[in-house]
């Protein structure tokens, strides 16, 4: 028979002590933060282990998450998966400034809308938002792909120097070194299936393709 | 004309085409606006009158053979400021290039700097002179005491600042880890990954088993969260014995970084995990902080995934050191590196190398002033940066009131390097700012280890002779009463007292 999971009232802890809380409690099981949201880099740096954060989150939520998948039911702070390198991040709510920054590898998914500078400093992670995106997402991007299935807004994928951006939804701007073209049957394929993996309702070939004009977008080249 | 005299002017006979056949080539004495070349009667050119010469070297430009040398007879500065050949040159560059001027190293030039600040002896009023044999002196800096449960103990009041793997080659990396080692100091990774033997070479091991010391004592390493954030994963954040918050350095203050795609080759590529040949840019600010409250953030999510044991630093460019300082400590980090306008660099615009940010000997004062406002001082380490070139401008940095101080060019320089400024091209001679595998080849990390091994030991106790012969058995007990400004500029950048004078100028007395 399967362990309920452990819950964990976070309302009077500060983050080491949750923090810590929340380790120990993995080691048995998944856990269940309730009352999570004043508490800023829970989650931070773990390998394994599933969590879901009942309610909103504070900011820097899983913060360079190496493997462990972290839900929040409500929505996300700042910077919410900052860094990541690996794992999921599930946020069913909105995702406020800078989600999904600097991250090497692992998915996130914000079902509702996201901030600006969202994926800023993509490294190769996969990033789905399901709502509209703020201005500036994909800054400075160096590999993965960022899925907006809403619209975006100014400066989509502003001096973009490799990876993809998929969009359904239309766009404010595109920032430099952007072209916006068609996605092929490869790029539909992956949409596709990452569509149905998220419950997604949108059909792939809807979505527009945003890369990199020249692989060199900076001065003094 | 001002410039009269200024030039000595000189002819290599041996390569000059109209000592070899006259009337074959009198181009200098035709180009030179002011005679200082001239035909006599059989066509046979001779510095006739190089008091004239101004040293433009239009000549010396047009001159087939390259036979002419112009040497100022005194200073450039003097005779043809603002107007340098070096200011012509630039000009020149940018003109015919549309590029701007880059450049490794720091601040040349005069900045105020401490050359002009003295050490003060003991004598008869202040406690007696230490006995450099018999007597001991207390070395040791702790970073993080009271907040870690890892805290690190410089046996020396010395670091290694951040010089990244991409700016500087494995070898000259792993050097830095093996002299930290054998110093018991600590190095650092720079902002462009961690290469794999570094933390435990830096720690005193061979091998990766860490089964056996190669190199007592063992030092630390620091590992530095940047806003690239090349390589950075919670095992990096993890690898070393800190974490250090990059805001800025002296070099490039406002600035982030930018490592050309040429550079990025397969290994720097794999380290900083991005692709081959794409442009590494570490943006100027970070866009996971938007407000103070979001650093002290920082700095507690790094404690909690480094599971409280390592110290968390911050390293801060010349800004305004007073606010900076004390942000950055009300930030809960457990030191702070200041680093001064004289900052090196592997790679920086020169305008900003030459003309950003405030001096060195300018940043300490405020910044252990803020540290002591919030009655932090000598408990959030202050290490002072930028143009530190051995014992005696430690001793005045830690005696202004810092904890201890860093060497980066001057580590550099212990490695090899002479000071060619071309870190940034990646063709480094001696194998440290290159990606070249035939340069690589001539570093020996063990040997040049031994060399910066050497470097500090020996600054070490240059330390300890100061601070023993102005009475102190224990560096914390240095002061600014150990110092005495030569000059009024001196005495009324730092506060110190005025020699001869004997106090501080009044503005600094009245508050
Ligand atoms: C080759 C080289 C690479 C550097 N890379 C970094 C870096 O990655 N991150 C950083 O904060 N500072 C970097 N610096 C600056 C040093 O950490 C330090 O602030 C500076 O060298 C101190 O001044 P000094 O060279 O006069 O001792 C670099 C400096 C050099 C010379």
């Amino acid at each position: 028979m399967a362990h309920a999971p452990n819950v964990l009232d976070a309302k009077s802890r500060d983050l080491r002590g949750a923090s810590t809380q929340v380790k120990a409690m993995l080691a048995t099981d998944s856990v269940v933060v309730k009352n999570a949201a004043h508490l800023h880099g829970l989650c931070g740096g773990l390998k394994a282990g599933e969590i879901t954060i009942d309610g909103d989150s504070g900011d820097y939520l899983a913060v360079l998450n190496d493997g462990a998948v972290v839900k929040v039911t409500g929505n996300a702070g700042k910077y919410v998966a900052d860094n990541m390198t690996g794992g999921k991040v599930l946020v069913e709510g909105d995702a406020d400034y800078g989600a999904a920054q600097y991250c090497y590898g692992g998915t996130v998914v914000i079902r509702g809308t996201a901030g600006d500078f969202t994926a800023t400093m993509n490294k190769g992670a996969t990033i789905i938002i399901g709502g509209d995106v703020g201005n500036d997402a994909a800054t400075y991007m160096m590999a993965g792909d960022v899925i907006i299935v809403g619209n975006g807004g100014e400066n989509l994928g502003n001096y973009l120097i490799r990876g993809n951006i998929y969009i359904r939804g239309d766009w404010a701007s595109l920032g430099h070194n952007c072209a916006a073209g068609d996605v092929n049957a490869e790029d539909a394929q992956k949409l596709e299936a990452l569509l149905k993996e998220y419950g997604i309702a949108a059909d792939a070939r809807s979505f527009r393709k945003v890369t990199p004009l020249s692989d060199k977008p900076f001065y003094s080249h | 004309m001002a410039t009269i005299g200024a030039f000595c002017v000189t002819l290599d006979k041996d390569q000059c085409i109209n000592y070899r056949m006259p009337g074959k080539c009198a181009t200098c004495a035709e180009i030179c606006p002011y005679g200082v070349f001239s035909l006599n009667g059989d066509n046979e050119v001779a510095v006739q009158n190089y008091n004239t010469c101004v040293g433009c070297r239009l000549c010396a430009e047009f001159c087939p053979e390259n036979a002419i040398r112009i040497n100022p007879a005194e200073s450039e500065l003097v005779s043809r400021y603002p107007w340098t050949f070096g200011t012509i040159e630039e000009i020149h560059h940018k003109a015919l290039t549309g590029t701007y001027m880059l450049r490794g190293f720091g601040t040349m030039g005069l900045t105020p700097h401490f050359d002009k600040i003295v050490v003060v002896p003991s004598q008869l009023a202040s406690p007696a002179p230490k006995d450099k044999y018999r007597e001991e002196c207390h070395m040791e800096v702790v970073i993080g005491e009271e907040t870690c449960e890892r805290p690190i103990r410089l046996q020396y009041p010395f670091i290694f600042p951040a010089m990244s793997y991409g700016a500087l080659s494995r070898e000259a990396k792993l050097a830095l880890a093996i002299a930290a080692a054998t110093t018991g100091i600590m190095t650092n990774t720079g902002e462009g990954g961690v290469v794999e033997e570094e933390p435990y070479y830096a720690n005193g091991f061979e091998r990766p088993n860490r089964s056996r010391k190669t190199w007592p004592p063992g030092g630390y390493l620091a590992i530095q969260w940047s806003t690239g954030r090349w390589g950075v994963s919670a095992d990096y954040v993890n690898a070393g014995d800190a974490v250090e918050i990059k805001i800025g350095q002296g070099a490039k203050p406002g600035m982030g970084g930018h490592l050309l795609g040429e550079k990025v080759t397969e290994d720097v590529a794999r380290i900083r995990g991005i692709p081959v040949g794409s442009d590494a840019l570490s943006p100027c600010r970070y866009y996971d902080v938007l407000a103070p409250e979001d650093l002290k953030k920082q700095v507690d999510f790094l404690r909690d995934v480094t599971n409280y044991e390592k110290p968390i630093l911050m390293k801060l460019g010349p800004s305004r050191p007073y606010d900076d300082v004390k942000m950055a400590a009300e930030a809960g980090v457990d030191a702070i590196s200041i680093d001064g306008l004289v900052g090196g660099t592997g790679c920086s615009p020169e305008v900003v190398t030459q003309g950003v940010g405030i001096p060195t000997i300018a940043c300490i004062g405020p910044a252990v002033r803020a540290l002591k406002d919030l009655g932090l001082h000598r408990k959030v380490k202050l290490f002072a940066l930028g143009g530190i070139r051995g014992g005696l401008d430690a001793f005045k940095a830690m005696a202004m009131g810092a904890d201890g101080v860093g060497f980066g060019t001057a580590a550099e320089i212990a490695m090899g390097c002479r000071g060619c400024m071309a870190c940034h091209q990646g063709n480094c001679p001696y194998g440290i700012t290159s990606q070249n595998p035939k340069m690589r080849e001539r570093l020996d990390p063990e040997e040049i280890g031994q060399r910066l091994a050497n470097f500090i030991k020996a600054t070490a106790e240059e330390v300890k002779i100061l601070a023993m012969l102005s009475g102190h058995g224990d560096i914390r007990e240095l002061s600014e009463e150990d110092l005495r400004a030569l000059d009024v500029d001196t005495a009324a950048i730092t506060g110190l007292k005025l020699v001869g004078y004997e106090r501080p100028l009044p503005w600094w007395e009245n508050g």
